[in-house]
């Protein structure tokens, strides 16, 4: 296969972190400023080493903001790169086209960035939502916001397989014991039982309110660079093993497969093959996690289990500390902080660095120790996904 | 009372269907060429590009495809409808629009249940297309 040559050709060698959840009173672009300096900083970079800058989609600017802009985030840099570029409406390539760039010639330190005053800024997203600017007609019948589209979709596949909270529930509370390990994680003192779940107010049923990610200040950081460079570099080698990406684009109010396969089944193919190994391979799942449903969806595409066997595969804390399968070991999008795809991949890379402190896979969670992880990042509704195996070299 | 709802925002794609709507109809572009019923209403036939089209009324009737209960008011014209339905309802032609359904609990809501159009003229400015459970 054409892609296999890329097989750990390129490496993720630094992660940036800031102070994350809430932050009030500060700009989201000192967000973006900030995980951008600590990744050059994590990877042992000099700024001038940046030759390629993509950001993640920008919402739009709260609390008096101006917008982040690539070329606002390099002039603050003092970096003028090669390439600048910024996506929109969450197509989620960047990792993708980090590689690209490299491969062809035109970079060698590509840095992919997310950051926002979510929270402090009160961006209406799930819940604290009182007013919401009409994007489309679907606003004349009520139909607000992306807790909807996704609950929309799930509820079609409570209708065509075995699925709905009792599953949703073990996914909520495993990754909150993640959490519950993880200093820097928003829920990191709020452990969370069954009852607390199911006692929740409904969003937009069939979600509760810990069905859904959390809305944080704060921003991350990740430089994609080839493997040989990044055997120079201070931070232990971790290689992208594999990576795909599949768009199904279509929006899930006119989906006539709402309930799957989502991009994560021809983006997993695309990333497995690329490997050239299988999910039996894979030691950890760092899985975007904008809600329950989208961990469930997303490890049944890829294959670790059927449609409807996920209530028996989620049980007996198979993803939790101590479990066989660990998924999300940061708390994730649900317990940890939402960067987009930057808590997973960041997540992936520092599990295999070693880094993790309390809830570092092995023997101090009782756990395998780690040599492949499977990361995910997911665009729109379902629209767009992105596949990346990472593999501690 | 005035009517504090948004409403829908007719452009050259869509105006077609808002007008049908006027007319309590539901108005869909059908493609000439391969006989394709579209939604959203595009210049071009998605599944053949051909820009050889008719506008049909589709009948009334369809089944709900999907559907979510929102418990929060995310606008808040809507606080006093809550619980209200939003869904996807496929249509007997084929195309999948949302919509809300009402004149039924919630709670006694199934996917794939058969549904009828019930036009809402509240706003005095467009009629909206809202389905209603067929045996109720």
């Amino acid at each position: 296969m054409s892609l296999r040559k890329l097989r750990d050709k390129y490496a993720i060698v630094g992660a940036g972190y800031t102070s994350q959840g809430r932050i009030p009173d500060r700009s989201a672009l000192s967000f973006y400023v900030e995980a951008c300096v600590n990744a050059i900083k994590d990877a042992g970079l000099r700024k001038e080493d940046i030759d390629g800058l993509i950001c993640y989609r920008q919402f739009q600017p709260v609390a008096n903001d101006v917008v982040v802009t690539p070329y606002l985030l390099a002039q603050h840099l003092g970096i003028q790169p090669k390439i600048l570029s910024q996506e929109s409406y969450c197509a989620r390539g960047h990792f993708l086209h980090a590689i690209s760039l490299i491969e062809a010639g035109f970079c060698n330190y590509v840095l992919i960035v997310y950051g926002d005053n979510a929270l402090s800024g009160k961006r209406s997203f799930v819940k604290g939502a009182t007013n919401s600017e009409p994007a489309d007609d679907n606003a004349a019948f009520g139909e607000f916001g992306r807790a909807a589209q996704f609950a929309m979709a799930a509820r079609r596949a409570m209708y065509e397989f075995r699925t709905g909270p009792e599953t949703w529930k073990e996914i909520a509370v495993c990754q909150r014991k993640w959490a519950n390990l993880n200093p820097i994680a928003m829920m990191y003192d709020k452990p969370m039982t069954y009852e607390g779940y199911f006692n929740a107010d409904w969003v937009v049923e069939p979600f509760r309110l810990y069905d859904c990610c959390l809305i944080s200040d704060g921003g991350r950081a990740c430089i994609v660079t080839s493997t040989e460079r990044a055997r120079d570099l201070r931070n232990p080698v971790v290689t992208i093993m594999g990576i795909g990406e599949h768009n199904t684009s279509v929006d899930i109010h006119q989906s006539d497969f709402m309930a799957g396969p989502t991009g994560a089944n021809m983006a997993g193919k695309m990333a497995f093959d690329m490997a050239d190994i299988t999910v039996k391979d894979i030691d950890a799942c760092e899985i975007y996690d904008c809600f329950t449903y989208t961990v469930e969806i997303t490890l049944q595409d890829y294959g670790f289990f059927g449609p409807g066997e996920g209530e028996d595969w989620f049980k007996d804390g198979r993803t939790a500390p101590g479990g066989i399968m660990p998924v999300n070991t940061s708390g994730g999008l649900l317990s940890e902080s939402y960067f987009m795809g930057l808590t997973p991949i960041a997540e992936g890379v520092m599990q295999l660095m070693g880094r993790c402190g309390e809830r570092q896979l092995g023997a101090k969670t009782g756990t395998k120790e780690p040599e492949i992880i499977l990361c995910s990042d997911n665009g729109a509704v379902f629209q767009s996904h992105a596949t990346l195996i990472l593999r501690r070299s | 009372m005035a009517y504090e709802k948004p409403l829908p925002k007719p452009n050259a794609d869509t105006r077609p269907f808002w007008e049908g709507c006027q007319e309590n109809q539901l108005r869909f572009q059908k493609c000439r060429h391969c006989d394709h019923i579209r939604w959203p209403p595009s210049v071009i036939c998605p599944k053949c590009h051909s820009s050889d089209t008719d506008w049909i009324v589709a009948s009334d009737k369809g089944m709900i495809y999907s559907y979510v209960v929102y418990h929060i008011a995310f606008h808040p014209a809507f606080e006093n409808d809550l619980p209200y339905v939003t869904a996807v309802v496929k249509l007997a032609e084929g195309p999948y629009i949302l919509t809300n359904i009402v004149g039924s609990d919630p709670s006694k809501l199934k996917c794939d249940m058969p549904v009828v159009v019930v036009w809402d003229d509240s706003s005095q400015e467009f009629n909206l297309p809202k389905f209603k459970p067929l045996n109720e």
